[in-house]
């Protein structure tokens, strides 16, 4: 069997998902966290791991440069990439969620300003119930923008709740159930089937 | 390939991709026609009114439209199929001889969310007139020997079936929102996201069965009918997997089935396709190099009705895919002659007689500044009544033109 690319996202998750695919029984001796290096390979040589950030997981798969990756449903949702997703690893559980000051909920048919690192997310939501929406895309501290009037509201991940209730927000609708998803590029499933049904087969077992 | 916004297209002096790309279409237009295939081209400015009534076939906002001096609006050919489909059909409603067509033709498109253009060159074949398990089974065929001759390395073609989940879906009752979230998350063999949805949604608990094993029924033939056998499936489903078994068996008799895998998943965007399916994968290329099917209810459209199987190449995928083979390199220029100026005729002479002999030569007057003159294989000087030929292992002096003429091809058909 030949050997498959796998992209892991840096950060929230890399950790647990380490632990799952040592679990599973691909080791890699040389990872560690803060390592500088980019690029690892299992004892066995059966995986190449590239550790990237986690909003570059979907282009690397999506591109053919990994076969397969591990990253949040958050980031693919926004990527709106073109793979195959064919596992829940059931780690980084967390929500996509919109919070507001002073509770103030969402009125059918009066337009909203909302802040987001997640454009793609937040339009296609406000689109499915049907309300006019203005993004405003930020890269961090989205709660901020609800307390300066910079917007309505914020759309964001939300994983314990603390953060939105320290900066004196409400949240006041779930959006999406997020975790971490195994993606493949379509055509490493075609061309290097058996390789990576190995891999979902051995995450499958891990996982039950 | 991709044409920026404010920018020159930066092919247009990228020589070695111009001429790669040159070569891959000359192979490609040689088999199509060993095949019997003829040649055909369709207008670049086409009635956006065309597309307009057409659901489910190019994104209407992905086509790149322009407006003429009356008001019409035009689009810059965004799909070759539909076009050649209508001008048959309008033609002859009922064909009375099967047709046989290919071309090689840029379709222009401008991507949901971004500003760039983009223009790029597929090469597709139409199979109009037979509905036959041999027609399709000679349509793909044809792109696994064009796949196979190119040495594009290890390469897979997908195949299903496009009426086996219209069929699916006619057997049940689904609103329009499920339906199109389904159909998204089959096509991404999003399993996760289908079993949730399939929890929620009010279905037969037998065709919840099916659909949700309908991501990993892929494989080789006969592993898929083994694992169809263990569902539900209606008699109707069946007949579709029959076609597939059918058309299979003629793709063995091209000694092409080591390529076919069965992906009973593969729903294509394209609205038309009403049987078989089709798409092409190749090792290092990320993207589908090739997609196809076919199309008996598209004529219906224009009022007519004939059978209709094709498919299309990505010619930019293909390319890259066989980019690194000699074949697709660019040749170097083999000669330079520099002669006296008193010597021109001669020397212009000798240069005529080694085009005709398809030899790449330029000519120069005999200089001391040579820095502005392009690297050849071999050097030819034309001075004091004398012919004089070097390269980077000989030096030869010769007296006449078909002595020296001689001597380089002996030199070439060493090479």
């Amino acid at each position: 069997m030949g050997q498959i690319t796998l992209a892991l996202a840096k950060g929230r998750t890399a950790k647990d998902s380490i632990k799952l695919l040592e679990k599973a029984g691909f080791h890699f001796p040389d990872f560690h966290e803060k390592s500088r290096k980019l690029v690892f390979y299992s004892e066995d040589e059966k995986i190449k791991m590239i550790y990237v950030k986690a909003v570059d997981v979907t282009t690397y798969v999506e591109q053919g440069a990994a076969d397969v990756g591990i990253v949040g449903k958050d980031n693919i949702l926004e990527a709106e990439a073109d793979v195959y997703e064919l596992l829940d690893l059931k780690i980084g559980l967390c929500k996509f969620s919109i919070a507001s000051l002073n509770k103030t909920e969402i009125e059918k048919g009066t337009a909203v300003k909302v802040a987001s690192k997640y454009p793609n997310v937040t339009r296609n939501y406000f689109k499915k119930i049907g309300v006019p929406v203005e993004i405003i895309k930020l890269n961090g501290s989205v709660e901020l923008a609800p307390i300066i009037g910079l917007a309505d509201y914020i759309l964001d991940i939300v994983e314990t709740g603390n953060t939105i209730r320290e900066n004196g927000l409400t949240i006041i609708t779930d959006v999406d159930e997020i975790s971490t998803r195994l993606i493949v590029n379509k055509a490493s499933f075609a061309t290097k089937t058996k390789e990576i049904r190995h891999l979902i087969e051995r995450l499958k077992n891990v996982l039950e | 390939m991709y044409v920026y916004h404010n920018t020159e297209n930066d092919s247009i002096l990228n020589i070695k991709h111009i001429y790669a790309r040159e070569q891959l279409i000359q192979k490609l237009k040689h088999r199509f026609s060993t095949y019997g295939y003829r040649e055909i081209s369709t207008s670049v400015f086409e009635k956006y009114k065309l597309y307009a009534t057409m659901n489910g076939t190019v994104n209407q906002q992905e086509m790149i439209k322009t407006i003429d001096n009356t008001g019409e609006v035009l689009v810059l050919r965004p799909d070759v199929t539909i076009p050649l489909t209508k001008q048959l059909a309008q033609k002859q409603p009922k064909l009375h001889k099967d047709l046989r067509y290919f071309y090689i033709l840029d379709v222009y498109r401008q991507k949901n969310s971004t500003k760039d253009y983009e223009q790029f060159m597929q090469a597709g074949v139409e199979y109009f007139g037979n509905g036959s398990y041999e027609a399709d089974g000679e349509i793909i065929a044809l792109a696994a020997h064009v796949l196979k001759e190119l040495n594009v390395g290890n390469f897979t073609i997908e195949l299903g079936h496009a009426g086996f989940f219209k069929q699916l879906i006619s057997e049940i009752r689904i609103r329009k929102e499920d339906f199109a979230e389904l159909r998204r998350f089959i096509q991404g063999k999003n399993i996760p996201e289908l079993e949730r949805l399939l929890e929620r949604l009010a279905l037969p608990e037998q065709t919840k069965k099916i659909i949700n094993n309908l991501p990993l029924l892929y494989g080789k033939l006969d592993d898929v009918i083994a694992k169809t056998k263990e569902l539900p499936l209606s008699e109707a489903l069946h007949d579709k997997l029959d076609d597939i078994s059918a058309i299979y068996d003629v793709l063995k008799s091209y000694d092409v089935a080591e390529h076919i895998v069965i992906d009973l998943s593969l729903i294509n965007h394209m609205d038309y396709y009403s049987d078989i399916i089709f798409q092409g994968f190749i090792e290092r290329i990320g993207k589908t190099v090739l997609m196809g099917g076919r199309y008996d209810t598209l004529s219906h459209h224009f009022g007519a009705e004939f059978p209709a199987i094709g498919f299309a190449f990505d010619m930019d995928l293909l390319l890259a895919g066989c980019s690194l083979q000699k074949d697709f390199v660019i040749p170097p220029i083999d000669i330079v002659i520099f002669y006296d100026k008193k010597e021109e005729k001669r020397a212009i002479s000798l240069a005529q007689q080694l085009r005709e002999r398809a030899y790449h030569v330029l000519t120069y007057v005999k200089t001391d500044e040579t820095g502005h003159i392009p690297d050849a294989t071999a050097v030819v000087t034309v001075s004091d009544g004398s012919l004089s030929y070097r390269d980077s292992t000989r030096e030869a002096t010769v007296q006449t033109e078909d002595e020296l003429i001689q001597r380089i091809e002996n030199i070439w058909e060493e090479a």
